[in-house]
Order: structure tokens, then sequence, then C-alpha cells
């Protein structure tokens, strides 16, 4: 049976083992050859003395956001968008204010404008204004009649008069 | 980094059915990402960058067609490839350039200096071997995994890294870094 440094260090894929992808049975294995083995160990040093370096590279932030930009390919349908506007905390508060506006209005009833009062008050002054003229076309009516009467009467008694 | 991953299928979840702004916090997540991968595949800004741009509005048109949402992170990248290799090819004729030397230094390196060293000798590879290198070291992608977004066998994507990563050992030897040889 052959020892672990003598079964041949082409057996061991250090590039593997570096990169962490080998399972864990074979890396515990790998690990024993290479304290044994000062070949494997320099290959594995000067890997991962690579890798290293290689990490050593900056990460560069993007010089300007992706400017994604909707389109209608799978642009939802009209009655998605529709329910999730409905579910929108910005109509949830429309729709509070809009109830409370509501509500308001039937709870004190708004006062007529002033174009409607002046009309209103237009109305009850030429009433007014009509029943006094009625009154007063009748009363003079009334004098006339009497003063005509009068008139007549004494007309007759001058007239009597003069002819006896 | 679970409950990273439920919010990212729920995201998915609502950009399916149409909600953009879900998209949108899906993109800002990985937009970093996808636009470092594809500028080092790349190598230029302005064309990572629209590209990046491209990728995300493909991922949204094609989002219905996504079967599995645990693997959006592969599926992204997989546009993300497609799209720098269709560039790639386009543009190699005209753009093939001899690979860039390390700067020579003469002693130990700054970070930033390391950095850019990192970058030039990740020039010295082939687009493919690149895209291995960025996707595994990078991007934390599993060989079976990459095996999917580069659409090839896991042998080939093995083959590929680490051939890639005997060039970059030699590349980035210290000797080599200090100017040494």
């Amino acid at each position: 049976m052959m020892s672990r440094e003598s079964m041949g260090c082409e057996n061991y894929d250090w590039k593997s083992y570096a990169l962490g992808e080998m399972a864990l049975p074979g890396r515990r294995e790998a690990e024993a050859h290479a304290a044994l083995c000062p070949n494997c160990r320099e290959e594995l040093g000067a890997l991962r003395l690579t890798l290293d370096t290689l990490s050593t590279l900056r990460e560069e932030e993007i010089p300007r956001r992706i400017a994604f930009v909707s389109d209608q390919i799978f642009e939802p349908r009209w009655y998605r968008r529709a329910f999730r506007s409905v579910w929108s905390p910005n109509f949830a508060a429309a729709c509070v204010i809009a109830g409370a506006i509501l509500v308001h209005a039937f709870v004190h009833p708004a006062a007529p404008d002033q174009a409607q009062l002046n009309a209103q008050i237009d109305a009850a002054v030429n009433q007014a204004v009509a029943t006094v003229q009625a009154k007063h076309d009748e009363q003079l009516q009334e004098v006339v009649s009497a003063y005509d009467n009068r008139y007549s009467e004494i007309y007759m008694k001058v007239s009597g008069l003069v002819r006896q | 980094m679970i409950f990273r991953e439920v919010e990212d299928r729920d995201l998915i979840a609502k950009a399916r059915r149409g909600d953009v702004e879900a998209f949108n916090l899906l993109v800002s997540r990985w937009e970093k990402r996808v636009f470092n991968y594809l500028l080092r595949l790349l190598a230029n800004r302005e064309d990572a960058l629209d590209v990046s741009q491209e990728v995300f509005l493909k991922a949204y048109q094609n989002l219905p067609k996504l079967d599995a949402v645990e693997k959006f992170a592969g599926w992204l990248f997989r546009i993300a490839h497609n799209e720098a290799f269709s560039l790639l090819r386009r543009r190699r004729p005209e753009t093939e350039l001899p690979p860039e030397r390390s700067a020579d230094t003469g002693g130990r390196l700054l970070p930033m200096e390391l950095s850019l060293a990192v970058e030039s000798a990740l020039k010295l590879l082939n687009d493919d071997q690149r895209d291995a290198v960025l996707l595994k070291i990078y991007q934390g992608f599993k060989f079976d995994e990459m095996a999917e977004i580069l659409g090839c066998p896991v042998s080939t994507v093995k083959s590929r890294l680490y051939t890639a990563l005997e060039l970059l050992k030699t590349a980035l030897a210290p000797s080599v870094l200090r100017g040494e040889s």
C-alpha cells in the first residue's frame, strides 16, 4: 500500500482545493498529503498567493445608475392597475377626506349665497310695496267714489232749487 | 444572506407580475456586480455601462421565462456573458491589442499599484479564460453554475480556469511584480 507522500502529487487537484470546490473528504486527504509533500505545499502556497493578489482588485462604483424605464411588454392590465390604485394609501386617504366632506355637508347645510339672499329680499320688498300700493289705490278709489256721490247729491239739490 | 435571497425571490415574483418598482430595486441590488463583471471582461467603462443597461433590459423582458427563481443570479450573468461576448465578437478585429506589461515598480507594491497589476495580468488572458476567472473568483459561482452561465461542460470551465490560473500565477509572481524578471 502506498503512503500519502508516495501516492503521486498528480492525484491532488490543488486548484480545485484552493478555489473551494473540493468536497470535505477529499480536502482532508489533500491536506494530509500536503503536510508531508514540500512540492505540493509550494504549489498550494503559490496558488493562494495568486488568489490573494487577484482579490486586491478593487470593485468600482457604477458611474451612473442603470436608467431602467418601463415599457409595455408586461405592463399590468387595466383592471390590475385599477385594483392596485384602489388599495393604495393615497386613494384610501382621498376616500377618507371625501367622506368627511360629505358628512360635514349633511350635518351643517351650506348657507345660501349672497345673490340668492338679495333676490329673496327684493321679492319680499316688492311684495310689500305691491300690497301697500293696492291698499292705497283702494282707499283712493273709495274717496273718489264718495266725492262723486256727494257731488251728485249737491248737484241734484242745486238743480231742484233752481227749478223751484 | 438567506433573508437577502428570500427578498430577491419576492422581488422577482413581484416584477413578474408587472411591478416595475420591484424590478428597479432588483436592478439597484445587482447593477454593481454586473457592471464590475462587464468592466473586467470588456476592459472599457462606457461599454460596460451600455451593456449593463442592455442586460437589465433583457432581464426585464425575459423575466417571465425564468424557470427557477433561485437561479436568478446565474441567469442574469448568463445574459451578461452573452451580451458581452456579442460585443467582443463585433469589436475584436479593430481593438485586439497586445497585452500590457505590469508597471515596473521596483519594490513592494502599494494597494493601488497591485490593483493595476492585477488589471494588467487579467488582460493577458483570452476572453474565455478571463470570463472564467471573473465568474469564479470575483462573483463566487460554483463550477456547475459557471457551466450553465457559459453554456459549456464543467470540464471546459475547469480547463479554462486552470489555464488562466497558471498564467496568472506566473504574471503575478512576487518576483515579476517587483520587476526582477
